[in-house]
């Protein structure tokens, strides 16, 4: 069923989706983005991932649960990184509508994130600003 | 390290298969990143680069200076202010702009960008670290 953008209000859960940071979803975004930084390691205990993977998971669930439409750009992101996170960890990502308004044919979604380990300790929080077709 | 300091930049060709990866990676399938006829008819004519993909080269950068007091305590704040064009290459940018000296450590602020080849600025913002006070200390600032 469609996302009806209109009737979105501030505090409304867009997502709440819970992944497994693993070796192949690291590889995947490691290959795409080329960084050369990653892997980060030294304690003995698995690489850390490179933060942004895990900002980009954070994201995930806006983008499939929010329905984004096609031409929506991303105008802006704030991150806040709480702790580094190793791979395979499992993480929850919840996201939440803080602001939903429309100027001239543009509609502006700002989107709360948080990251949480799996014992609940915050790993990430962030706001993420997308500008959709106003007629979403 | 100083007010001033120029960070080591980082430049990247955007490819339409690194943008066809990111997609698989982030999970963002929107078509004006990898449906090269849709994106011929948007405002750009042709496909662009997810936002986050070419901010991760300032990710990369703070990490290449920071290490791991980048993703254990960074923040980040950008505006996405131009679209990058597959095709294009990229280069961030970045140079410390404030040395804080707090309980917790140093403080330090970099004013970050990046910039697509003929100069133009993709992305501006801020991002912020904090070096524990045991290797903090002395640092500078």
């Amino acid at each position: 069923m469609p996302i009806d953008y209109t009737a979105l209000a501030p505090g409304d859960a867009i997502s709440d989706e819970t992944y497994r940071l693993d070796e192949t979803t690291v590889a995947r975004y490691v290959a795409a983005v080329g960084d050369g930084s990653a892997p980060i390691s030294g304690d003995g205990r698995p690489d850390l991932a490179p933060p942004m993977a895990v900002a980009a998971l954070s994201l995930r669930g806006v983008i499939v649960d929010l329905q984004v439409p096609a031409g929506t750009l991303h105008a802006g992101q704030e991150l806040e990184f709480l702790r580094a996170v190793h791979v395979g960890e499992t993480l929850n990502c919840r996201a939440t509508l803080s602001q939903n308004s429309v100027r001239g044919e543009r509609r502006f979604i700002v989107v709360q994130v948080s990251v949480e380990d799996g014992q609940g300790g915050a790993v990430m929080r962030g706001k993420s600003t997308l500008v959709v077709p106003a007629q979403s | 390290m100083e007010e001033g300091y120029k960070l080591s930049s980082i430049e990247r060709l955007v490819s339409q298969r690194r943008i066809e990866q990111y997609a698989e990676a982030s999970g963002d399938f929107n078509p004006i990143h990898v449906d090269p006829y849709f994106a011929a008819t948007s405002q750009f004519g042709t496909t662009i680069a997810h936002g986050m993909m070419v901010a991760a080269t300032i990710s990369e950068m703070m990490t290449a200076e920071f290490r791991a007091d980048w993703p254990s305590t960074g923040r980040l704040k950008i505006r996405f202010r131009a679209p990058v064009l597959s095709g294009e290459t990229v280069t961030a940018h970045g140079v410390v702009s404030r040395v804080r000296r707090r309980d917790e450590g140093l403080e330090i602020v970099c004013s970050v960008g990046v910039n697509k080849q003929d100069g133009q600025a993709a992305i501006t913002g801020e991002a912020t670290v904090l070096i524990p006070a045991d290797v903090g200390r002395g640092a500078g600032g």
